[in-house]
């Protein structure tokens, strides 16, 4: 026990006789977060972070090209990209993991809105995704509502609307239904006093956790700063090699010291110092994207943990090199496809649907989706806990098989 | 106390080590003397745990080695070939991080920490890092890691290499003074002189046997009482033998075309006799040495190489 505190002590002394490195990993991430956010929200060339809403119209009138329409508009045209479809094909491709969600829309919407029936709308939403789908379902509970509101309101303007169409047409022009979206957004807020049930259903089919007022950054932030503890990772796997070189591993293995105790200082050191590193990147987020002070504790030690098993992996991988060099390599050639999979570089919602499922199931992938929910949504106990489940065991059985490569190691 | 039986390490088909064996009892110390790699960093790795021999055994204040190693580690000391220092951390945090290693803490190690230093010279720089000292300061740092704990046996690989005569001189100090506290130590060196003024006995070895092996008057004996003649140039080997056989108290160790050494007695006296008989016998001269009786002549002697080769 002595010993380790005194390998934790050593080892953090260590690192603070190079403040420079420290600095780095914290700061290179947050310089490429500020090059990705210029280069996506600051140009407003947003390309990269679309969702693709597809929408089956079984309904083709007003109602539905209101829906559709409030969806490409403003800030919400950036996001989505709104795509018609028939439900087979629909179907198929959500499978595929191709969009976000789909929007199925009754084909009695219209007339259910104009008499006052219930209707029901169906929302499927990509299980690989969290965000976004999250986005597509707030927005049409706003609208389901303002929709209802609106007929209950405008209910004889509408009516007037869609008998005023010319024959042969069925619904109006695009402008003017953006303009009639724009008038139920503007015309939402002030309705939120009001008493009426809503008359509209709105049905999700994969149960997706509430989302909260949204904020953009929040796709990006948890990546990101979680690739300042994968540099910090990359960084002190290297220590091995340099116990190695200046000879201090062979003392320690020529002590009565266990060399686990050693390696298990390595690991509590790492652990400082990434929630050091995370506790930087959460106050950052509490300040600049509003996420809450009371998420903080657990979102640092979260991220500790995904950080931990990080760690293992590129020990693991530095001892299974011949040379420091080598090792330094092959921590990167596998270090960045998985930051760029794992949501560092762009966040999974901008993936394509395999990209991100198999980001998912990354160490660093299942990190930073749980740390976006621990950040700003409804996370789940019972999820959270089985990710740390996972990441804790696969953070072992790495650390059991550096220790047992160590051994050989401190002699060559 | 320092056993060592039959100690064999192979590395493949090359045999680092080739049955060694020797002992160093209490406040002795014991030289390990050989040419670059005949094995003594090999033996002291095997000795120290480090790597498992192929065969043989060591025992540290009677613990195996390989069977006990906790509590045959727990008395070792090693102060290893290669410089083994945290480069960036004070001296003192070196100390206290090995001193931790062996159990030691509280205000214990603090005292012992600080003595040590005081013991090797550093105490005054104790708070700069090794990458700010001299070597000799490095190599003295380098020993204190080694002591820091006060172990009952301690094994020096070369411990003075690359140092200056200085350091060297307080080098040995120091281990003379680790002896005098009862410590058995192993010292390896290819230095003789360091052997010769250190060790209570010694063995030399070559090719990771031991050639030789005694206290340095056992040794000396086995040279005899004649001088070392070397002599560089050209010559035919056929012809040398016999002229120089005719010479009174000589004896041929090597004789080939750009050398031949010979054991002379009174070389001081024969020589011109020597190198008149050489150029009888056609060679043509570039260069004579000759060396009085020590450990370097008897590895000469033994090996027919000398020890620096
Ligand atoms: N890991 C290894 N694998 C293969 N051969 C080795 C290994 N380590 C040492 N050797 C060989 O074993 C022999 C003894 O090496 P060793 O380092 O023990 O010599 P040494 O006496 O300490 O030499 P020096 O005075 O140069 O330090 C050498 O021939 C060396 O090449
Ligand atoms: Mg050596």
């Amino acid at each position: 026990m002595r010993f380790l505190i005194a390998s934790v002590v050593k080892d953090l002394k260590w690192r603070l006789a190079d403040p420079m490195a420290l600095a780095l990993w914290v700061g290179i991430p947050l310089i490429i977060g500020t090059l990705v956010g210029l280069a996506t929200g600051g140009g407003g060339g947003s390309g990269t972070l679309k969702a693709k809403l597809l929408v089956v119209d079984q309904d083709e009138t007003l109602a539905a090209q209101l829906l559709m329409g409030a969806f490409s508009q403003g800030q919400l045209a950036e996001m989505f990209d709104v795509e018609e479809v028939d439900l087979a094909s629909g179907e198929i491709r959500m499978d595929n993991g191709d969009a976000s969600a789909m929007l199925v829309i009754p084909a009695d919407l219209a007339t259910a809105v104009l008499s006052e029936e219930p209707a029901v709308l169906r929302l499927v939403t990509n299980p690989a995704q969290r965000i976004l789908p999250g986005i597509v379902e707030q927005v049409l509970e706003v609208l389901v509502e303002g929709t209802f509101y609106l007929q209950r309101l405008f209910g004889e303007q509408l009516r007037m609307m869609t008998e005023e169409l010319p024959q042969g047409e069925s619904m109006p022009g695009d402008a003017a239904v953006a303009d009639i979206a724009t008038q139920i957004n503007r015309a939402m807020s002030g309705l939120e006093g009001t008493l009426f049930p809503p008359v509209i259903l709105l049905e999700t089919v994969v149960d997706r956790p509430e989302t909260e007022a949204f904020n953009f950054a929040l796709l990006f932030f948890p990546g990101m700063m979680f690739m300042s503890l994968i540099f910090v990772a990359q960084g002190l796997s290297e220590d091995l090699w340099n116990e190695r070189k200046q000879g201090t591993l062979r003392r320690v293995a020529v002590s009565p010291a266990p060399l686990a105790v050693f390696l298990g200082g390595k690991v509590l050191t790492a652990a400082v110092l990434m929630a050091g590193a995370s506790l930087v990147g959460m106050l950052l987020a509490v300040v600049l994207i509003d996420v809450e002070l009371s998420r903080l504790p657990l979102a640092v030690a979260w991220s500790t943990l995904g950080g931990l098993s990080m760690l293992c992996m590129f020990m693991l991988l530095q001892l299974l090199a011949t040379s420091q060099r080598g090792g330094g390599l092959l921590v990167s050639v596998v270090m960045f496809p998985l930051l760029m999979i794992g949501g560092s570089f762009f966040p999974s919602e901008a993936m394509p649907g395999w990209m991100a499922m198999i980001g998912g199931w990354t160490p660093n992938g299942l990190t930073v989706e749980q740390l976006k929910m621990v950040m700003a949504f409804d996370y789940q106990w019972g999820e959270l806990g089985r990710s740390a489940a996972a990441l804790a065991v696969g953070a072992a059985a790495l650390v059991s098989l550096v220790w047992w490569r160590l051994r050989t190691f401190a002699v060559q | 106390m320092i056993e060592v039986d039959g100690l064999r390490k192979q590395y493949g088909d090359l045999v680092a080590v080739d049955g060694v064996g020797f002992s160093a009892g209490e406040g002795k110390i014991f030289g390990l003397l050989g040419p670059n790699g005949a094995g003594k960093s090999t033996t002291i790795s095997c000795m120290s745990g480090l790597l498992t021999p192929t065969d043989g055994r060591v025992r540290i204040m009677g613990h195996d080695i390989v069977h006990e190693p906790r509590a045959a580690k727990q008395q070792l000391g090693v102060v290893p070939q290669e410089l083994a220092l945290y480069e960036d951390l004070s001296a003192r945090d070196n100390l206290t991080y090995w001193a931790a290693a062996y159990g030691l803490s509280g205000t214990g190690l603090r005292d012992r920490v600080d003595s040590v230093l005081e013991y090797v010279g550093l105490l005054d720089r104790a708070s700069d890092p090794p990458k700010a000292y001299s070597g000799g300061m490095k190599r003295r740092l380098n020993f204190a890691c080694g002591v820091v704990h006060e172990p009952k046996v301690l094994l020096l690989d070369e411990p003075t290499a690359g140092v200056d005569p200085q350091s060297r001189a307080r080098l040995l100090d120091l281990v003379r003074a680790q002896a005098a506290k009862g410590t058995s130590v192993l010292y390896t060196t290819h230095y003789m002189e360091e052997a010769q003024e250190l060790c209570d006995s010694l063995a030399i070895i070559d090719h990771g046997k031991l050639i030789a092996m005694g206290t340095l008057a056992e040794l000396r004996a086995m040279v005899g009482e004649r001088d070392l003649v070397r002599v560089v140039g050209h010559f035919d080997p056929e012809r040398i033998r016999p002229a120089l056989a005719e010479l009174p108290d000589s004896e041929v160790l090597t004789a080939d075309q750009d050398s031949v050494m010979l054991a002379v007695k009174g070389a001081a006296l024969q020589l011109p006799a020597v190198l008149q008989a050489l150029a009888a016998a056609g060679g043509h001269l570039r260069e004579t040495t000759f060396t009085e009786p020590s450990l370097e002549t008897l590895f000469m002697k033994l090996t027919g190489r000398e020890l620096r080769e």
